[in-house]
Order: C-alpha cells, then structure tokens, then sequence
C-alpha cells in the first residue's frame, strides 16, 4: 500500500508541475511592440502605411472617417453645398455650424483627434528613423513622407483651432505643436509658429521624397508633386502669392499625370487610377468604412439613408455661373426627373441642383479611392496666386489652360483685378465642389458665409444662412478631452 | 420535501465492528411531520453511525457502552438521544445551522469556524424561479451584494458587485469560480437546477486565497453531488409566459404630436429672425414636407394640415393608424424547461447526472434562449487513502439575440430605441392615398421606411430588420473538473485538482439587402470566439488536534491560463436569397484572426486555529504573478488574517436566550489585475494595412512597463448572533474596503496623438455597514412565517487621484468625491419671458465674449449658452441603503417565498427621457408627455422650455436636468409550492410530488413610468432590452 500511494503521490506531482519560466510572457498576435516596428527602416516604413491607412480608416461615429470626414465637413461648412432634406441627420448639426461650437462635438473631435493622431504616428518615426538601420533611399522617403504628414496635419488645425493668419492675427495664439512623441501637454504656439514649422516640416519633406512614385507605391504615398500641392495650399492661407504660385506651378509641371478629359470627368471621382489624381486614399474591398464612407454621403447612387433621403445638391447660385458648354454643368441637375436623373431605386429622393459629380463604383458598396488632390487645383492655386499678386495675364493664361479643358467654348479672359479673381473664384468652387476646401478658403480670405438668395432652406439650417468675416464662430472650439487633459488650452479655449 | 445535506458528514461515518445494541427508528421534521432524509445518526464520540434512507428510517448497531446518538441535519437543531431499540427523533428547524459548512478558497470550513464575511444561497432559493441565469438569484438575498438588472433578453446575466466598486478604470466584477475553479463565461451557461449552493465571500479572510483576483470579491458556486444511502431520481417540468416588465414612457400622441412639432419649426425661424406671422406660414407649408416630418397621415394635403394659429386642421384625420411600433416589436413570450437528475452513492461512491433543456422566447420578437445542460458528477474512494472524482458538464445553447445590448444603445437597429424613439406618425406598412394597405404581388402588406423625417430613423425599419435579420450565437460549452487526493500520513494529504473550461461561440449574423446596415447588397458574418480556460492547483494540506487544539495548514500553487481565440469573417453580396452561409456572398469585406492569451501563476499558504471552540484564527498568504504586467513587477503579495470569538462559549456568559455569540474581524489585502488590457504594460502597433501595403498603427492606449497589482486593503468587523433559541439571527457587520494602486486609466491630451495610459493611481475606499436579519415571526405547529431582511448602507470616496480632477462623461473624479458623482451643467428652469433654458453661468469665465452671454435672472447669473455653463456636482448614482425582504409562510405543505428588494436614494441621469424630451433637434423623434408643459408664452412659469427646432442642441443640452432620484421598491419573484401529501405520493409509489408557481419582476415602483432605476451601476440610463416579467407553474417529481 505504501508503495502505491507514494507512486500515485510521485505521479500526481509530475501532472501538476509547475510552469515553465516563461509561462507569464504573453504577446498578442494581432499587434507588434513598439520596438519591434521601430527597429529597422523598413519596419518604419510600415509604420507610414499606418497613417496612409489612418487616413482612410473609420473612428468613433459615422462622421469620423478619417481624411474624408474633414472633406466633407469643411464644404458642409460653406454655401457651396446643399443640404436637400434633414435625411437621416447625418452632418445636419455641422451643417448648422453647431458641431465646432460645441466642445463635445462628435465630428469637432474627430478633426482634432485625427490630425494628432498622424503627427503622432509621424513623431514615433522621425524620433528615431535617423538611427535605424536599413536602406537610406527608404530612410529618406519614410522621413519625407513622415515630416509631410506633421506639416500638413498641423496645417489643418491651425486654420480650423485658431485665426486666419494675417499680419494683425499672427501672434495670437494657434494649436499645440506637436514635435516630439510626447504625452505631456503642449501650450498653444502663435498662428505663426503654427505656420513656420509647417514650412519647416514641408519644405524639407520635399527635399527628401521621390519626385515619381517609386514602383510599387500607390497614390496615397506622397510625391514632390504632392508635397509642393500643400505648400501652395499653405502659401494661399499665408497669402504668399508668390510662393503660392510658385509651388502650385512646380507642383504642376513636376506631377506626371494629365487633366481628366470631358469622358473621364463623368467618372464619379472614386478611382485613384485617374490621371489627374496626384495624392489620393486608395481602399480595398475588405478596408470598407460601410455607411462612414465619403461615398455615403456624397455620391447620388450609394443606397444609404443619407443619399436617398438628403442627395446633396450645389448652390443654385452657383450653379448658374456656369457656362452651358462645360462639362461640370452636367454634375448637376437643376430639375432631376426620372428621366434625366435615373437613380437605383424608386425609394431614392430627387431634389433640385442635386449632384452626379460623386458616384460609387458599386452601388452595393461604399468602397471608393478619395481624391485628397487633383491636379486641376494646382492650376487653379496658381492662377489665383498670381491674380491676387497682380499678375492678371499669367493668370488668364493659366485659367484658360485648364478651363479649356472643361469647357471646349471657354475663351481666355480678359478680365483682371478683382473681377479675374472672381472668375478664378468661381471655377475653383465648381471645380472643387464637394472636396473640401470652402470653409477654409472663406476663412483665409476673411469672407461671409453667405447662404442667403440660393437653395439653402433656412429650415434645414436652422436659420444660419449668413455669418460675418472674422466672427468667433469662425473658431472650432477645443474639444473637451483636450480641455480635461490640457491645461494649457483649457486657460487658452477659444472664444 | 427534498432536502439538502452535505456529503462531508458522512465522510467521517465508518461502520462499528464491535456489535452490542441494535438501534432502529425514523427521524421526522418538526416542522411538516415528514421523514427527514440523508439526516446522520452518529454514536456520541465515536465515528460510529449511519444516514436515514428515504423514509427517514435508520438502524444503527452501537458499541458497547455507548449512551447517547447525535441526530442531526442540515437546517435543524442537532439533538442528542438516549440510547434505545427503537427511537423515533423530531428535529426543530433553524435558520442558522452550527454545522453548515461553508465554501471558501480552495476548500471548505464549518460555518463555525469561519472567521471571514460570506452569504451562502442554496438550491432553495433557486429551485423555483423561472431564471436562466443563475446569478439573477444573487440578487436582494445578502447584504452587501447589489445586482444591476441588466438585460431582459432570454439567458442574459445581471452585472455583480460586492461591497461598492473598487475600481475606476480596471473591472469591478467578482471572480466567479465554479466547483473550485475560475470560470470566466457566462453563467447561462450552467443550468441553475444543477447548482447546490452559492457562496459569496466578501472580505479579504475568506477570499485572499483567490489573491490577485479577489480584490471585488468572489462568487463560488458549487453544484450536485450525488448523497452517501440516498438515491433518488427527479423530474421537473416548468411552464411560463413572459412580457415586458417596465411600461413605456407616457409619450404624446399623434394628434398632439403634429402641432408641438409645427411650433418647434415656427419657433426656429421665429429665432432665426422672421416675424411670427410669416414663421408660421412657413411652418404650416413645411411641416409635413421634406423639410419637416416627411410624411402626412391625413386626409388633407401636406400644407393643410397645420393651421396657421398652431392648430391641426379640423378637417384634418387620419387615413391609417399603423403606428404602434412597440406593439409590433413585441409579442407574448414562452418559458419552458425540463429537468430531469438522479443520484446517489455508498461511502465510497457517489454519483450525480442531470440532463436539463430550457427553452425561452423573449417578450420581443426573435429574441429567444434555447439550451440543453448535461452534467455527470462522480466521486470514488477506492483505498482509506485515496480519493478521485470527475464533474463533467456540458451546455448547448442557440439565442436569437437583439441588438439592445449596452454597447449599442441608440442604434438603428435597436429595437427600444427605435420603437421609442419614432413619432406617431409613421406608419409600420405603406399606404396608398386612400390610407389603404399597399399589397405586394402576393397581396402581403409592405413595409414603409423612407418617408420620415431626420429624427425618426429615416430609411430604416425595425420590424422589417428584425425580422430578415439574423443575429445568433451557437455555444458549445464544456467544463471539466478532476480531483485526486492522496492521504499519506495522518492529517497529511495531497490534491491534485485539474479544470478546464471550453466555450466556443459562433456569432452568425445576417443583415438583409433591403433595409438597414446590410443593404443594398446584404451581408453575412460569422464570428467565432473561443475561450479556453485551463486551470491546476496542488494542493498540501495537514490537519491535528492536540487537547483543545486545532490546526489546519496548507500550502498550494496554482497555474491558470487562459485563452482567448477570434475568427471573424464577413462578406456582402447576397448572390441567392435564403442562404446567408458566407460562400453565397461575393465580396470580402473583412477577415482576420487573433490569439490572445492571459496567464497567472500564484504560491498560497493557509494556516487556520482553533482552541477550544471559542477562538478561531486564520491566516493567509498568496504570491502571484500576471503576464499582464512587466516581468520585473508582475508579482505581487497579497495576505490576510482574521479571528472570532465565540462569546457564548464563555463561562461568564449566562444569558440562556442566547444560543449563539460571535464577534470576528479580519484584515488583509487582495489585488485585481482584471479589465484592462492583456498587454497592458506593452506600447503597441496594431496591424493596418495601407490597402495591401503592410501597415502599423500606434494603438491608443499607451503601454507602461512599471504598471502592477491593484490592490484592496479590507478590514472587516461583525458581530453575529442566535436568539431565543435560535428563532432570531441576525449579523451586524462593518465594512472598510480600501483599495489603492488603482489601475487607473489617465487620459492624455488628445493633442498627443493617443488617448490613455494605464498607471497605477489612485486611491479610494468603500465604507459601509450591512444589516442582516433573520427571524420566524410565527412558529407555530402548522404554520410558519419567516423574514429575513438586508440592508446595506455604502460610502464610495475618492481618497487619492494621478491629476486633480478627471472629467470623465457625466462624472467627475475628485478627491473626497465618489466614483459615481454626477458632474453635470445646472439647469436652472426656463426663462418666463423668453421661454429659454437657463443654465448657471461659470463665473470662471471672464472673457468679455463669455461674459456677454450671461445675463441676471432673478438674482442668479444664467445663460442660454451650455458652452459657457458652469459644471457642478449633483449627488452620486449610488443609493445610500439598498437590500432585500424575504417573507416565507409555511402552512402545513403549503409555502410561500416573496422577494422584494429596495433601493433608496441615488440619482439616475435618465437618457430614454432626455431623448424624449429634447425638443425637436430635428424632426420626427417621439416626445413625452411632459412636452405639453413647455414654455409658449411670456409669463409661462415651467421647467420646460420653449420648442425651439434652432436650439434644441442648447435648451437639451446635459444637465442636472435629466437626472431622476432612483429609489424602487420591486417585488422581484413570487413563489408559490405545495408538496403533496407523502400517503398520496405513496399511492402512486413516489417519494415527493411538489407543484408550484412562480413569478419574477412582477411589480416596480419608481420615480417616473418607463424608468428602469436599476439599469446600471453608473446611473446612465440605455435603450437596453427591459427586464421581462414572467410567470411560470411547474412540477416536480422526486422518484
């Protein structure tokens, strides 16, 4: 009896032995540590992907897609676009001017969240990319693409989070600056600081990068062409005209594509392979934002509540401008019939002036490439550059260049001062309607809204049809999680 | 009547060699007349003794010279005998057994003997009830343990929490371990029939031996095992209906409805600057159009059917009253179950099974619970020394869920909210002009959607996603328990024990191609989950007694791993309608996999001393170690101890009316690890790919490798007491949990790109007394009326926090505040002469610009604007007293339990009733009736402003407007039994036949109709799935 009892003991001792010395390590699969993607230039490079990705990624709510959500938000913003009907109420709010005035706005957070999450993501890479081993052309990519992400995000957040820079409004107070990966709270820096880092930050992105896509690369990798795009958007905020033309020119002659001839403009501007896209966000099928989607909104036939009940439509005004003959009439449709405006389905809405500019590739899904830049606004950044610098037959040359293209019948005009500008205004709001540029190219140019004598109905935007130069609601608040956790903007909120 | 014993009495029987007297006799309850079953009968001072077989009988050989039998029983009064051929026994029940053992960590101890804070809840107490879900039983039953009352889709589980919370950021739920080990699923997967007992062990003495994860306390839940001399076999069938437990709000109907969204629409443009008169035009031509409600249910055209004063056109009616969406969703509910088990066993075997199969239909459409149970519970004693057992059960379970679940609350596709939420004028089907019935080729009704305004769900269609949707889960579960116990010296022995707990879930979801997220192509996912949970100890322990001493000892270590599988795949593209298996859809929309994996090794140490039955020691040591922190600072010590003192054993003690005297207290420290990330102390990357370039994303949450262990520190004081022969008992005990080292998540500036990081800090303690009382009003010969009551009386406060305060949603952390302390705007009521909400000014802001906002209002500083109003605090969640009442009358076989439990004091920020009464932020949304009180004209003196379509994001912004004092009274189950007469169960040859009723949530009274005030613990309240209201009549029969 002993005998087997001390071998049932030897034996019930050997099966529950103890764990091995590694027993506690864990890793997850899905996941890698910090020091693993930071420890070699191609690693690193996976890391830029990352915030290629995060620009089209969805976050929290519907309206936080990333890049595209900010897209829409600046036109929903502006008098360019149109809501047709409450929908399901999507964008309404920020439509109304209420989401940036609120500090618990869900689509003001995302704006704010978004952009320091890809300097984050860029500060991890440019503490340490210089150290890393691996292949200097790579290294010299990754940085560049890396410093254009910094500079262009904190471009993005000045000019929603503080003033419009001007000479009186450069030394007020901007957004943090964000130059290092760290998680203690920044003060915010002046509109002017904002701004010279972001030339930093640009002008030797530009210096680093490829001037043509290496093969392999998509279009969501930047370029030089790309990089000196957003200079000229900077500029243009800075009023800079001569840099702004400057860099929309280089811009321009460097990119490799062509502009979209008449057939192509029809396309629905959800394919990267255009010719004249020059930085887009390319997404696969099985990287579908489902109903976040760009193309959720603002296509015509995406079968979303939001498109069948709320098409979005362009301000009548504006449309009137318009010349027969050019193309872009076509992406409206003042008087939609099931005729002249077939749609999917019969439970799909029709509304005057609504668009066909946006369309799905697929009406079963959401998935579509986001034009972040084309080349025809280099051409209209240039042209505008040099008419507000005076220069008017440049500028009538350079619009004429590209409205041509649009429009067979378009002869070079004549105009100058601040009647070419308008012209240039004009082309640049029908060109780019839907793209997002009209909120801020109101507010660096210290204009109204104006909603008023158009197809806005005051219904739908709760009466806020018009909205002084210069006034405070032209500032996002902060969102609160920034207050909660920033001290330094919390004493700082704006007005 | 079916009683209950524990085996371990009987352990302890041998059999007498040495034959001098033959006893026979029956033993009976005092209490109904009948046989007592299982009761042990032992030779006083000997282990010499027997059990009674099923009609109470025993016989009994006793050795010479011995004098008196001990009979005794679980749940009544030990009494002594005289020695002689044929006894006959009555044994008087009491409430508070001195031999009761109780379940603590890895073992188990006479109630006696415990020098710890525990509630035990039998198998009586769950018998009856119509509960899928075995932790609903925990509620209103023991002090100190406060069950939120969830969910009321069939097989949902209430969330648990023992004495307060403990924790900001990580878990606060208890450790559920079952039969001896951890068990991290859902304990719908159990069936409730199969459990014998439930033990909560609240304090550090009776659960520091869990350690690491004891800190929130600990449920231990022990099933069946078959009994020594009783075999028995039963049956029991259960048949119910269910339906909705908490009305709906009171909200306006449709013809009030029409003219409070008008005014909403006139009073906007009337802001936005345009004269009254033509406002109103504009209002009566919009209103029912597409910029306003988007759909007309009248007789008249859409720009007729608001008159220009405000009021409905008097020729306007309806055309069709389709617009009960609540009455759509739900239906009456089904409960059915079935249970059948048999045991029994020698000395040196016993054996359970159970085979159990529940089928439950929610009280709203396709939400349903369907599960089979299976358990086998076999023990052997083959040598003196050894000792083997295995407990294998195994759950099958298919439930049809609905998407009211707390992370998804004011989605399209919850039914509460939808249902709610729509305005009572959108019909379910469509209407042709005449307000007939739109028919399909097959001259079905269809279904309307897309006629609705922005705030009524506009193109989406509960009934319709309900219905062509799938949402189920198939759960596979098996859990195995197996011991082996070497005895090899005396009072020395080892155990092996060994669990492994498998759940595999597979989530299959449809989503239609004509409405809702799956459309316009439809799309199908299969997610599977699989948790495997693999758990061994080792256990040493050695017992003596020496004179009036007695010691146990232990020492142990124990390895838990725990596994945590994903495989997630969806695809749209519905290729043929009817089959919604992946491989009839075209495109991939996601597909990917992961493995996580969660380990804990701990060393244990356990001495317990006893001198003389008066006082009792103990002490406990635990060294753990969790994968979720850096190596260098993963282990963490955690200890206690406790002693009680058994007053009445005391020779100074003279009090006859009193049978029983203890005080205890206990001290020590136990930690928690649990809700927070398994890497946590790990900076991450997540895998995102930049369409198929391979891509990494920093994660929001920032590692931290010096993250550990947080700990509770709790001390614990009672005093417990038996009187007037034991007719009275009762506990008072004081309660001081600490918990400090929290595992706090401090929110980083948005500005730096992440969100969070884990640190450890923080402190904060839980203070309270608990009440607990228990005492037979009448005790009579037929006829018994029991209470028993607990009250529990809770203080949460913040002692120590990373920065000075953390806002966090509609609370704020603060030092010297509570974890639940609602941090809110101050409504200060409407403006009579503009109708306005008025919120109070922040005088913290001196900007001219803020300052212009602000205005005097009857000698307060207010404001319309909420972005300038000040935030203050407005009372805590936590109820100041919360407990339960137990009436049990006993008439002859007749017997009646009630259950009521109570909540007094506590604020609950009511969402369901905010969003009812936002005004109209955009059009279509259903309003309270509590809207007809708004502010119209100057002078109006309301709390409700002024419908105002522009400003309703201000006049409903959050405040302390929302929040409802939540004290309830419900009475939670009824059960009613009646055991047939034994001469009629005789008859038919059966040993019982038991029939009965049962009822839960059959009555709430609360603040405000459609209230749930126990929905959460933080006091939000959520479009969630409303508990059910079922009654059910069964039977039972015991062969």
């Amino acid at each position: 009896m002993k005998i087997a009892k001390h071998i049932v003991l030897a034996l019930c001792l050997l099966g529950g032995s103890s764990c091995s010395s590694d027993f506690l390590e864990t890793v997850p699969t899905d996941a890698y540590s910090e020091t693993t993607i930071l420890s070699n230039v191609e690693n690193a490079k996976s890391a830029l992907n990352g915030i290629h990705r995060a620009m089209y990624a969805q976050y929290d709510t519907q309206n936080q897609a990333g890049y595209s959500s900010v897209m829409i938000y600046n036109d929903m913003l502006g008098e360019d676009l149109v809501n047709t009907a409450q929908g399901n109420g999507w964008w309404i709010g920020e439509y109304r001017w209420q989401n940036h005035r609120n500090v618990n706005g869900s689509s003001n957070f995302h704006v704010y969240r978004f952009f320091y999450k890809l300097i984050s993501n860029a500060n991890m890479i440019l503490a340490q990319i210089d150290d890393l081993p691996g292949d200097d052309a790579t290294r010299k990519q990754v940085k560049g693409e890396a410093l254009a992400y910094r500079g262009m995000a904190h471009f993005w957040l000045v000019q929603f989070y503080a003033n419009r820079y001007s000479a009186s409004n450069k030394s007020m107070l901007g957004v943090p600056l964000m130059l290092t990966p760290t998680t203690a709270p920044q003060p915010r820096a002046t509109i002017d600081q904002v701004y010279q880092q972001v030339l930093i930050d640009l002008n030797e992105a530009e210096q680093l990068v490829v001037p043509k896509p290496n093969s392999g690369y998509n279009k969501s990798h930047f370029t030089q062409s790309s990089v000196k795009g957003i200079l000229s958007r900077v500029y243009l905020a800075m009023e800079d005209w001569s840099n702004a033309a400057l860099k929309a020119n280089e811009a321009r002659t460097a990119f490799e594509g062509t502009l979209m001839s008449s057939t192509q403009y029809k396309t629905g501007f959800s394919d990267a392979a255009n010719p004249e896209w020059m930085w887009a966000s390319i997404m696969i099928p099985d990287q579908t934002v489902y109903f976040y989607s760009y193309f959720a909104y603002m296509t015509y036939n995406f079968n979303s509540s939001n498109i069948r009940t709320n098409p979005k439509a362009i301000n009548s005004t504006l449309y009137g401008k318009i010349a027969a003959t050019d193309v872009r009439k076509w992406c409206w449709e003042p008087a939609p019939t099931a005729e002249n405006f077939p749609l999917p389905l019969t439970t799909f809405l029709r509304f005057p002036f609504m668009n066909r500019k946006f369309a799905v590739k697929d009406a079963g899904s959401s998935v579509g490439d986001i034009p972040n830049m084309r080349l025809s606004e280099m051409y209209l950044n240039e042209a505008e550059a040099k008419a507000r610098a005076g220069a008017s037959a440049e500028a009538q040359q350079i619009l004429h260049e590209f409205v041509v293209v649009r429009d067979p019948a378009y002869t070079k005009s004549t105009a100058t001062g601040d009647a070419l500008i308008n012209e240039i205004m004009t082309h640049r709001r029908v060109e780019l309607w839907g793209e997002g540029f009209r909120f801020t190219d109101l507010k660096r140019l210290n204009l109204p809204l104006d909603r008023e004598n158009a197809n806005h109905s005051s219904t739908i935007t709760a009466n806020l049809m018009s909205v002084p130069a210069g006034d405070n609601q032209w500032l996002f608040l902060f969102p609160q999680s920034e207050v909660n956790t920033n001290p330094f903007v919390a004493e700082n909120q704006n007005p | 009547m079916r009683r209950i014993t524990f085996l371990l009495l009987c352990l302890f029987i041998g059999i007498g060699l040495s034959a001098q007297t033959r006893v026979s006799g029956t033993v009976f309850s005092a209490e109904d007349g009948q046989p007592v079953i299982g009761a042990a009968v032992v030779v006083k001072g000997t282990t010499t003794g027997t059990v009674t077989d099923y009609d109470g009988k025993f016989q009994l050989t006793t050795p010479a010279g011995a004098k008196l039998l001990v009979v005794s029983f679980m749940g009544m009064e030990t009494q002594e005998v005289d020695v002689k051929p044929t006894i006959n026994v009555r044994l008087m029940p009491h409430s508070e057994s001195l031999d009761e053992v109780i379940v603590v960590a890895f073992g188990t101890v006479t109630k006696e003997a415990f020098t710890g804070s525990a509630a035990t809840i039998s198998s009586k107490s769950i018998d009856m009830r119509p509960i899928a879900n075995a932790a609903k039983a925990l509620e209103g039953v023991a002090a100190g343990v406060q069950v939120g009352m969830t969910s009321g889709q069939p097989g949902a589980g209430p969330e648990v929490r023992i004495r307060g919370f403990g924790s900001i950021n990580a878990s606060n739920d208890p450790l559920y371990v079952v039969d001896g080990v951890a068990y991290a699923g859902t304990l719908a997967n159990l069936n409730p029939d199969d459990i014998e007992s439930i033990t909560v062990l609240k304090d550090a003495a009776s659960s520091a031996l869990y350690g690491s994860r004891a800190a929130n306390g600990v449920v231990v839940i022990t099933t069946k095992r078959g009994k020594s001399g009783r075999t028995t076999f039963d049956v029991k069938v259960n048949q119910g209906v269910s339906v909705r437990g908490i009305r709906e709000y009171d909200r306006v109907g449709t013809m009030e409805y029409v003219p409070l969204q008008w005014e909403a629409m006139r009073n906007a443009l009337v802001t936005g600057g345009a004269s009254r008169e033509a406002a109103s035009l504009q209002a009566s031509a919009d209103i029912m159009g597409t910029k306003g409600l988007n759909n007309n249910p009248f007789n008249v055209a859409a720009g007729q059917v608001m008159r220009t004063d405000g009021t409905l056109n008097a020729d306007a009616s309806l055309l069709y009253n389709d617009f009960d969406w609540n009455d759509a969703i739900s239906r009456t509910g089904y409960r059915g179950e079935y249970n059948i088990s048999g045991s029994g066993g020698t000395d040196k075997a016993d054996f359970f099974f159970s085979v159990g199969y529940l089928d439950e239909k929610g009280y709203v459409i396709r939400s349903d619970f369907n599960r089979f149970t299976a358990r086998v519970n076999a023990n052997i004693q083959p040598k003196k020394w050894f000792k083997a057992g295995v407990n294998v059960a195994g759950t099958v379970s298919t439930s049809t869920t609905t998407t009211a679940s707390l992370d998804d609350i004011s989605s399209y596709a919850n039914p509460f909210y939808f249902a709610r939420n729509i305005g009572p004028i959108y019909p379910i089907h469509q209407h042709n002009s005449d307000g007939s019935y739109v028919l399909d080729a097959n001259g079905n009704r269809m279904y309307e959607w897309d006629h609705r305004g922005a705030g009524a769900s506009a193109g989406r269609h509960i009934i319709a996603e309900t219905q062509w949707n799938d949402n189920k889960n198939d759960r596979n579960v098996i859990s195995t328990r197996l011991y082996s116990e070497v005895t090899f010296l005396p009072g020395l022995k080892l155990t092996i024990n060994g669990g492994l707990n498998i759940d595999n879930l597979l989530v299959g979801a449809f989503e239609n191609a004509e409405v809702g997220n799956g459309a316009p192509s439809g799309r199908s996912r299969r997610d599977n989950r699989k948790r495997t949970e693999l758990n061994f100890n080792q256990l040493l322990s050695y017992n003596k007694s020496f004179g009036k001493h007695s010691m146990d000892l232990m020492a142990g270590h124990e390895s838990y791993e725990y596994q945590w599988e994903r495989f997630y795949g969806m695809k749209q593209g519905l290729v043929i309608d009817g089959n919604d298996e992946l491989i009839n859809f075209t495109t991939i929309n996601s597909l990917w996999s992961f493995t996580d994996r969660y380990t804990t090794e701990g060393y244990l140490f356990r001495g317990n001393y006893n001198f003389d039955n008066r006082y009792y020691l103990s002490a406990s040591y635990r060294r753990d170690g969790s994968s979720k922190f850096a190596h260098n600072v993963r282990w963490g010590n955690f200890w206690s101890l406790g002693g009680s003192w058994r007053i009445d054993r005391e020779k100074f003690f003279e009090a006859k009316w009193v049978d029983m005297l203890k005080l205890r207290a206990s001290y020590g420290q136990v930690g928690n690890d649990a809700g927070i990330s398994y890497y946590a102390w790990q900076s991450l990357y997540n895998i995102s790919n930049n369409g198929t370039e391979s891509g990494f994303v920093q994660d929001m949450s920032k590692g931290n490798d010096k993250l550990e262990w947080e700990s509770s520190n709790s001390l614990d004081i009672a005093l417990e007491f038996g009187l007037f022969n034991r007719r009275l008992n009762g506990a008072f005990e004081f309660f001081d949990r600490r918990s400090s080292n929290l595992l706090f998540s401090v929110p980083l500036p948005t500005s730096s790109g992440v969100s969070n990081q884990y640190q450890n800090i923080g402190s904060m303690f839980n203070r309270g007394i608990e009440l607990q009382l228990d005492g037979d009003i009448v005790r009579s010969k037929n006829f018994i009326w029991n209470m028993n009551v607990n009250a529990t009386f809770l203080k949460n406060e913040i002692t120590k926090l990373p920065q000075e305060e953390i806002v966090s949603g509609t609370k704020k952390l603060m030092v010297g505040k509570g974890i639940y302390d609602f941090w809110l705007r101050t409504y200060m009521g409407v403006n009579d002469q503009n109708g306005a909400a008025i919120y109070r000014y922040d005088d913290a802001r001196t900007a001219a610009a803020d300052v212009a906002k602000s205005y005097e209002y009857k000698g307060q500083m207010v404001t319309e604007d909420p972005n300038v109003a000040k935030f203050e605090y407005h009372g805590s969640s936590i109820p100041k007293v919360y407990g339960g009442l137990t009436n049990t009358f006993v008439y002859k076989n007749l017997s009646l339990s009630v259950l009521m439990t109570y909540g007094i004091g506590g604020q609950t920020y009511d969402r369901g009733y905010a969003t009812l009464m936002e005004g109209v932020n955009s059009y279509g949304s259903a309003m309270h009736v509590d809207m007809n009180n708004r502010w119209q004209q100057p002078g109006d003196q309301t709390n409700v402003p002024r419908l105002d379509a522009s400003k309703a994001v201000f006049f409903s912004a959050t405040s302390s407007r929302w929040l409802t004092n939540s004290s309830y009274l419900a009475l939670k189950n009824a059960s009613l039994s009646y055991d047939l007469p034994k001469s009629v169960c005789r008859f038919v040859d059966l040993s019982a036949i038991r029939v009965f009723a049962s009822g839960e949530n059959l009555f709430l009274l609360s603040k405000r109709r459609g209230l749930n005030p126990q929905e959460s613990f933080n006091g939000l309240t959520n479009n969630q799935y409303l508990p059910s209201r079922i009654g059910t009549v069964g039977v039972n029969v015991t062969f």
